[in-house]
């Protein structure tokens, strides 16, 4: 018989062994701990497992053409064409052709990543460099700088295809970013930083918050008393919403006081968003809370609802990038449309008219939850 | 005032029969005491008068509504003690009763007149901005009657809410509960012990989730040929043991 204060391995196995059953009992905990590291895992896999790719580009090729003259038959150039020919057979980039001025827009509205413009006089100066003449062929470069990978990505494609055109040796790229500038790795991820913060965290606390109505045994005299159901997930949601005031203060404070990210749009628009943003999360929480029967079945799904949405929501690998048949699950992913608003009015300067339909459909995601958290309250302990 | 009629509750798809056939009748300004052991179906019988659970079958009225479905009807005239304390620990007393206040509709005065007055019946003077979590047990049953009371309700609920309170205050209670019995107050009691049932004006003995017999407490006394109302539980058990 092991002596009370010295250690015994015994005594600790029958802590490991109650633990082990409490949780064998708890179903939901135990399907969970199956069933959390594996989809989470399928998610990062198919999410992270490709490279990027398909990068919408538009490419207004203008190039005349070039017929050298170079003895008895001339040998004409067509250098700008084999540039295009070549962007088209690259998985990278998914090409459109058009005329830079609608591509300018299109990146400015975020329809393209790029426009590319190949001058007309293209051809005829590739031609020219070859000869030993000092002048050097241009391509210009209208490009969304909000995401450095997807512009190595497409300074890649344009540089290959150049190098491919063995026409040409060498070109001058000039660049123009939309958006007014290029920005720098913090600045690009703090909006993605912010939704997922208010993801995980205001899931977090509201559905610990919640759950330990359930958890406290003050619920069942709730029952009783004149508080409705609604009554009661509308108090919720209310004191949660104050709690959101504070962490969204906090999370901007910090990301653009302390890290100076940039806010090109209105901040007062941006604190809108976030909080709307941050209400929905608590809306969803409130309604997630109506399943769990304790804290700890109510902590395990807010890393199963973040998690996911940091692989699918854009915040780690561009939408387009992502597997086919995973890029309609993103759009059903409210963390994607609060990546696109932040971004949208911190890095691109969107006012309130240009992100209107992602501040919508956020909205349409808060009622959502609403209606699904006021259908399925409980307002008996049997019901 | 409060009517039963083959109240039966049933639990895991009618695998645990916790209340069975139940049917009693509680009137105006009666303290009606439910006693039997520990899990015959006082609780649940509770719950379904308080609108918490719903029948499987039978039925309930309270103050002449059915429930659950007048819930929100009754609710308001209603006052629950339950068996767990039900308050939150980490609100002062008076935090929690002034919650359960609003919820009732009580406005500010009305509620500081209440909470003073039964702070000094119920002995919680100096306690009012203690944490619930640091009151003993005997002081969080009273804070539970405390918040049961506050808004006069015509019909209270308390269930097992005299365990853990000292023999004299326990004394004290009763004289309490039966001023407003006087007052017209309707009081339906749970209890497992069965000397502190003598006390009320009729007595409902439960077994298994059935009512076995029900009456004054000297008649049962009296009809059982015993001197106190253990004696009259313990022979209904061992009857019930003997037929089983």
């Amino acid at each position: 018989m092991p002596r009370a204060g010295g250690f015994s391995i015994r005594r600790s196995a029958a802590v490991a062994e109650r633990v082990l059953v409490q949780i064998r009992r708890d179903r939901r905990t135990l399907g969970m701990l199956f069933a959390m590291p594996a989809v989470i895992m399928l998610i990062f896999g198919f999410a992270l497992g490709g490279q990027v790719s398909n990068v919408p580009i538009l490419v207004d090729n203008q190039d005349a053409g070039y017929l050298a003259n170079l003895g008895v038959t001339g040998t004409p150039v067509y250098a700008g064409s084999h540039i295009l020919a070549s962007l088209q057979t690259d998985s990278a980039v998914s090409v459109r052709a058009g005329s830079f001025e609608s591509g300018k827009q299109g990146v400015d509205s975020g329809a393209y990543f790029a426009a590319v413009l190949i001058p007309s006089n293209f051809s005829k100066v590739a031609f020219m460099q070859t000869q030993g003449r000092n002048v050097s062929a241009s391509i210009q470069l209208y490009i969304d700088g909000t995401k450095p990978s997807i512009v190595a990505t497409v300074l890649g494609a344009i540089q290959n295809a150049v190098q491919n055109s063995s026409r040409v040796k060498g070109f001058n790229l000039v660049q123009q970013y939309a958006y007014g500038g290029k920005f720098s790795g913090l600045d690009v991820s703090l909006p993605s930083v912010i939704a997922f913060v208010l993801t995980f965290l205001v899931l977090l606390i509201s559905l610990l918050t919640v759950s330990r109505e359930t958890t406290s045994g003050t619920l069942p005299r709730l029952y009783t008393t004149p508080l409705t159901a609604v009554e009661r997930l509308v108090g919720y949601t209310l004191s949660l919403l104050v709690v959101s005031i504070m962490m969204v203060v906090v999370v901007l404070v910090v990301g653009i006081g302390l890290f100076g990210a940039v806010v090109r749009g209105d901040p007062l628009l941006l604190f809108g968003a976030a909080l709307l943003y941050a209400l929905s999360q608590v809306l969803l929480a409130v309604f997630l809370s109506n399943f769990a029967r304790n804290e700890f079945q109510a902590v395990q799904l807010a890393p199963l609802i973040a998690l996911p949405s940091m692989a699918l929501s854009g915040m780690l690998v561009p939408i387009f990038s992502l597997p086919g048949w995973i890029q309609p699950i993103s759009k059903v992913i409210p963390m994607y449309y609060a990546n696109q608003l932040f971004e949208g009015i911190m890095l691109k300067g969107y006012g309130a008219g240009t992100v209107a339909f992602d501040f919508l459909v956020v909205v349409a995601i808060a009622v959502l939850f609403l209606l699904l958290a006021m259908t399925t309250v409980k307002d008996r302990m049997d019901a | 005032m409060i009517e039963c009629a083959n109240l039966v509750k049933e639990f895991k798809e009618g695998r645990i029969r916790a209340v069975d056939g139940l049917t009693l009748s509680i009137k105006k300004g009666e303290i009606y005491a439910l006693i039997g052991a520990n899990g015959s179906g006082k609780t649940t019988t509770v719950n379904m008068m308080t609108g918490a659970l719903a029948p499987t079958s039978g039925r309930i009225s309270v103050l002449g509504v059915e429930m659950p479905e007048g819930k929100n009807l009754v609710s308001g005239r209603i006052g629950v003690a339950p068996q767990e304390y039900s308050l939150y620990s980490d609100l002062t007393l008076e935090q929690n009763a002034g919650f359960f206040a609003k919820l009732y509709g009580m406005d500010f005065k009305r509620f500081r007149a209440r909470f003073e007055e039964l702070n000094g019946i119920l002995r919680l003077e100096g306690r009012e901005h203690s944490l619930v979590s640091n009151l003993s047990g005997g002081m969080k049953r009273r804070a539970s009657i405390e918040c049961a009371l506050l808004h006069e309700p015509e019909v209270v609920f308390f269930d097992e809410a005299t365990v853990g309170i000292d023999p004299v205050l326990r004394a004290f209670l009763w004289d309490y509960f039966r001023s407003l019995r006087s007052n017209g107050l309707t009081i339906l009691l749970t209890s497992h012990v069965m000397d502190e049932a003598s006390k009320a004006d009729r007595i409902g003995l439960v077994r298994a989730g059935k009512l076995v017999d029900q009456g004054e407490p000297e008649t049962l006394m009296a009809r059982h040929g015993v001197n106190s109302i253990e004696e009259v539980f313990l022979k209904l058990s061992g009857k019930e043991i003997a037929d089983a």
